[in-house]
């Protein structure tokens, strides 16, 4: 998907940007032109040595305490949301450290699609199985589980299996479907070069009523 | 805020049984005006990615407010949410636009907002008075017993969890937290339609 979106539409941005930053009076090496231009990535990217190998030592300590936070909400601060959000930022990490294309090609979008419907299909599940057995929405105490506690493994079961999976997938998704941006395939052509030229309706109607 | 705090803090010095009237103790007040200026920077700055990134500084100074004001579940949520994934991606969403560079470092201030923004201020200020101070026992928390002190004593007895949050989320308010999790799956489905994207990743 990366590589069949990625031609045309993104290196004219690409180049159009660096143009401006090249005019630019200021210095050509100043932050903006490191943060908005890297000709072979199309999204921010500078490879530093430092950052990697900094990333590369925290963010195992950092999926650890997410899990955390996740898997220990019944009993201390924390629990699906927040733990979902640690674990998506060390994703988030990664992609800072080794680059958003790289990290793309590494996690499959079966993963991050998975994760989020997966998770709202458990919590659905968990909550209309007590429905389906004549009770209220998310009644656990009405969860056919043998052997453990229904209450308490139900209410786990959401966090773990439905809040923290859907936040980890969504928060993901969300970071590389911003980081690929807008997608011009399949737009109509008198659009796209409208928009590119800057002219708006109003222009274009004008401009014909006047030809005409 | 201060002022109230202070004050109720002395009228509360003659109840026998005092539970803890926090103090502004001087690490909360720094952070207060941590955030207050962090808040101004955040309006004020000309730069979009001086002002990304001071905001998330505010939002990192509030995740510390809310663990001095002893609510670590929110002070999670704000620092992983609003300082870390936010910052990230208004900052992701800078670097597919153009920034334009300018001289100047803050914006000058356009007095009709700022009067707008002001009379909002003394408003709400002028609401401050009649919130009950932190930890002052006339807060409808402790001085309602019968629904604070209910779920705070048999939590764990109903749900087996310790945290009361936690059960408050996904027990007591379920359906609520079934909503926000479609909120945030639907938000998912929002971006890949908006950009005209087919795949995450």
């Amino acid at each position: 998907m990366s590589d069949a979106s990625e031609p045309d539409g993104r290196r004219e941005t690409i180049d159009s940007e660096g143009r401006v930053d090249g005019t630019s009076p200021t210095s050509p090496t100043s932050r903006s032109d490191r943060l908005g231009t890297t000709p072979q990535q199309g999204t921010p990217y500078t490879e530093s040595q430092v950052i990697m190998s900094t990333v590369k030592f925290v963010s195992p300590f950092a999926l650890t305490y997410g899990l955390f936070v996740t898997f220990h909400g019944g009993g201390s601060p924390g629990g699906g949301f927040q733990g979902g959000a640690i674990a998506a930022a060390v994703v988030f990490m990664i992609a800072f450290a080794f680059g958003i294309d790289a990290t793309r090609r590494w996690l499959a979008n079966a993963v991050v699609v998975g994760l989020a419907v997966g998770g709202a299909l458990v919590f659905a599940a968990i909550g209309l199985v007590p429905v389906a057995l004549g009770g209220a929405f998310l009644q656990y105490d009405l969860l056919p589980v043998p052997l453990l506690d229904p209450v308490k493994y139900g209410m786990e079961a959401v966090e773990i299996l439905g809040i923290a999976t859907i936040v980890s997938g969504v928060l993901t998704g969300l970071f590389f479907v911003l980081a690929s941006g807008f997608n011009r395939d399949g737009l109509d052509e008198s659009v796209v070069s409208r928009q590119v030229n800057g002219d708006t309706d109003a222009d274009r109607g004008a401009h014909e009523r006047g030809e005409s | 805020m201060i002022g109230a705090t202070a004050t109720s803090a002395i009228a509360a010095a003659g109840v026998p049984v005092t539970p803890t009237v926090a103090q502004v103790t001087p690490i909360e007040a720094s952070l207060l005006v941590f955030v207050v200026l962090t808040a101004l920077a955040t309006a004020l700055a000309r730069d979009v990615l001086a002002a990304v990134i001071v905001f998330g500084a505010y939002s990192l100074g509030m995740a510390a407010l809310y663990v001095f004001y002893r609510a670590p579940d929110v002070a999670l949520t704000e620092a992983a949410i609003s300082a870390g994934v936010t910052t990230v991606l208004l900052l992701l969403t800078l670097a597919k636009t153009t920034r334009i560079e300018h001289e100047a470092a803050f914006e000058s201030v356009n007095y009709p907002a700022a009067a707008a923004a002001g009379l909002l201020f003394v408003g709400l200020a002028l609401t401050t008075a009649d919130i009950p101070a932190v930890g002052s026992p006339d807060a409808p928390v402790w001085s309602n017993p019968d629904v604070t002190q209910w779920y705070l004593s048999e939590t764990y007895a109903v749900t087996g969890v310790e945290n009361t949050v936690m059960a408050v989320l996904a027990a007591f308010r379920g359906f609520d937290t079934f909503g926000e999790a479609v909120v945030v799956f639907a938000a998912g489905i929002a971006a890949l339609i908006v950009l005209r994207q087919e795949v995450f990743t």
